[in-house]
């Protein structure tokens, strides 16, 4: 763990930078799964449709489901609004995993603290995020699932997030996100308050081509006693930039949308060949 | 020791000049009363109707301060406020100052080459823009010139011979946004009419200053040449050639292009718009990065290579209603885009 902070600081402190001023950190305002430091332009509203597939390859993929497309993991479809050029909030819609939440709504805000700036002697960019989930799905009997929701409140769970980020070079662009998440009601094996730590990176090729990686690291993480059979999600990704398109293609072991659900519960092992594509398209509209 | 200043002769000829000089001459204004005028502070159309000449379509009596206030504010910001609440953007996606200047935009008003523009705009730190300054726009007479019938087919017929006609398609169409209401165009006149060219910005020889002076006693076809003198020592309507994409072979990538020029180009044109997201979605800075973006599509007939973005720029479709204008040989000469050509090739590394 230690490690991984300490190589994580190392990074974002001791290179030098030759950027000027901090535009597109990364690319829109999620970096795969998690979001990125950015926020949309003032009076921009953008509609998000995000889709997570089945299984690649292993046992539940191959060609039987079309490698993943004959299942969908999951669904989001969401709108979000750039209040000011700093601040903008987003709702959206995802179907849920099925483990635990479905039929999920979700809103988020997020707030652009930090602009990095060489000449103003500021390192880094940090954005203050915000989120809740809501899933309406009709609770069941079986009192041992969290799906029971035996109250209404048990139906939320948020997550709150630094995310702090540094454009080392016009290419390479690296991320720290430390998280937290509150589920009001948990497996019993499982902590309310759950603290993650993610990283990622984005490596422009082109203008308009980027490679990108993202990882969350929980703590605790996969304790033979707390969270047995959480992993960790890491994804690996390609974006395009078109003017006013933004897609990305997604390589990732997380199988829902928002810090609620992927964060605290990826249940697939990349080790076990249990990944999938997915991809997001955005569309900018101006009001 | 006796100077040449102490004899009362000399001095009454140097008090008289100045007088002449510093508070021009007397002429019957609007409301029939007398008073003094600074010719060098007076407005051309004031002097060109004493003079006898044609009104104008768009010629106004009664200026107002406020209204041109209001039209100011329209102008910088799309809206303005009407007893505390925002009025309706006029577009969404443009203002006025997108495309162009407010301010001077030549050394010499009747120049119209694209070089004498840049170095202005270099001297003066201005952008260097598609449209025309909206300086002296009161004064001009000829409207979407030349080739703007390619791009915007029967809408110029009206709007070429009136400045209202014009401003209406700039604002529906031009900035993809709607026919301005009336208050909003009364407005935008107005400004127009505070920011009209002044007798002293024409480069008038000293021998016309002195007729404009005199006017009175000009004899009619003395009126009709110094409204002619007047009239030539600005630009009426600028003139506006399309160029088509310039053939591959023609091209010269750059080649013997200064990319100082281009650098220019680049600063005062290209990132005018593209260097914040609010006008567009493509970023554009100073990075290798970008540069890259460009020459690798710089041999293409695409939007993505310069020599076809510049001279067609995009249109305005359902959906994306935001577009970029184009450059005629008159905004940017073919050879200020071989500059920024030469300056993109060197940010590419190329």
């Amino acid at each position: 763990m230690k490690k991984l902070y300490i190589l994580s600081m190392t990074l974002l402190l001791a290179a030098s930078s030759f950027a000027q001023d901090s535009e597109e950190t990364f690319h829109g305002t999620r970096i795969l799964n998690g979001h990125s430091v950015e926020t949309l332009k003032k009076n921009t509203l953008q509609f998000r449709i995000e889709h997570r597939f089945g299984d690649l390859i292993g046992v539940a993929g191959g060609v039987n489901n079309f490698f993943g497309f004959d299942q969908a993991a999951d669904i989001r479809f969401g709108f979000e609004y750039g209040i000011s050029d700093k601040l903008m909030v987003g709702i959206g819609r995802s179907k849920g995993t099925s483990a635990p939440y479905k039929s999920l709504v979700d809103g988020f805000v997020k707030y652009r603290l930090l602009t990095q700036n060489k000449s103003k002697g500021m390192p880094v960019s940090l954005a203050l995020f915000a989120s809740s989930s809501l899933s309406y799905e009709p609770a069941v009997s079986d009192i041992s699932l969290i799906q029971h929701y035996p109250e209404f409140a048990h139906r939320m769970a948020y997550s709150t997030q630094i995310n702090i980020a540094r454009k080392f070079t016009d290419r390479i662009s690296v991320a720290l996100m430390p998280t937290y998440i509150h589920r009001n009601l948990v497996n019993t094996d499982d902590v309310n308050g759950l603290f993650a730590l993610g990283g990622a990176f984005n490596i422009k090729v082109l203008k308009g081509l980027g490679i990108i990686g993202e990882y969350y690291h929980t703590f605790p993480s996969s304790d033979p006693l707390v969270r047995p059979d959480n992993y960790n999600s890491l994804s690996g990704g390609i974006e395009w930039i078109t003017s006013g398109h933004n897609f990305k293609v997604v390589v990732t072991n997380s199988r829902g949308f928002g810090e609620t659900q992927f964060i605290p519960y990826t249940f697939s092992n990349w080790l076990d060949k249990q990944f999938r594509l997915g991809f997001s398209i955005t569309r900018n509209f101006k009001l | 020791m006796k100077t040449k200043l102490n004899n009362p002769l000399t001095l009454i000829l140097v008090g008289a000049a100045i007088t002449v000089t510093f508070l021009g001459f007397k002429f019957k204004n609007e409301n029939g009363t007398y008073r003094t005028m600074n010719v060098q502070k007076a407005n051309v159309s004031d002097v060109l109707k004493i003079l006898g000449d044609d009104e104008m379509v768009h010629s106004m009596v009664n200026f107002d301060a406020e209204k041109a206030r209001i039209g100011e504010d329209l102008i910088l910001n799309g809206r303005t406020k009407v007893d505390g609440k925002y009025s309706k953007r006029i577009s969404k996606y443009f203002v006025c100052t997108d495309c162009h200047n407010l301010g001077r935009e030549f050394e010499v008003l009747t120049d119209e080459s694209a070089e004498a523009r840049l170095n202005y705009a270099d001297e003066n730190g201005i952008s260097f823009m598609p449209g025309s300054t909206f300086w002296g726009m009161y004064n001009r007479t000829s409207f979407y010139n030349n080739d703007y019938e390619k791009k915007y087919g029967s809408l110029v017929v009206d709007s070429r011979d009136t400045l209202q006609n014009a401003v209406q398609l700039c604002s529906k169409y031009c900035s993809s946004g709607r026919y301005l209401e009336d208050w909003e165009l009364e407005s935008i006149m107005h400004y127009y009419k505070k920011n009209e060219l002044k007798i002293e910005d024409l480069s008038l020889s000293e021998n016309d200053m002195k007729n404009v002076q005199k006017y009175a006693k000009l004899k009619e076809d003395e009126k009709k040449n110094l409204i002619e003198t007047i009239k030539n020592s600005y630009v009426q309507g600028y003139g506006a050639t399309f160029l088509p994409t310039m053939p591959i072979d023609k091209r010269k990538y750059g080649e013997g292009g200064n990319p100082e020029t281009g650098k220019k180009i680049y600063d005062k044109s290209c990132l005018h718009c593209h260097s914040s997201g609010r006008v567009t979605n493509l970023k554009l800075d100073h990075s290798s990065l970008t540069a890259g973006m460009f020459w690798r599509n710089i041999k293409k007939y695409s939007d993505k290579s310069l020599y076809q973005i510049v001279r067609h720029g995009t249109y305005s479709k359902t959906g994306r209603k935001q577009y970029m204008p184009l450059y005629t040989e008159e905004k940017m000469s073919d050879e200020q885009l071989n500059d920024l050509v030469a300056y993109i090739k060197q940010l590419a590394k190329k």
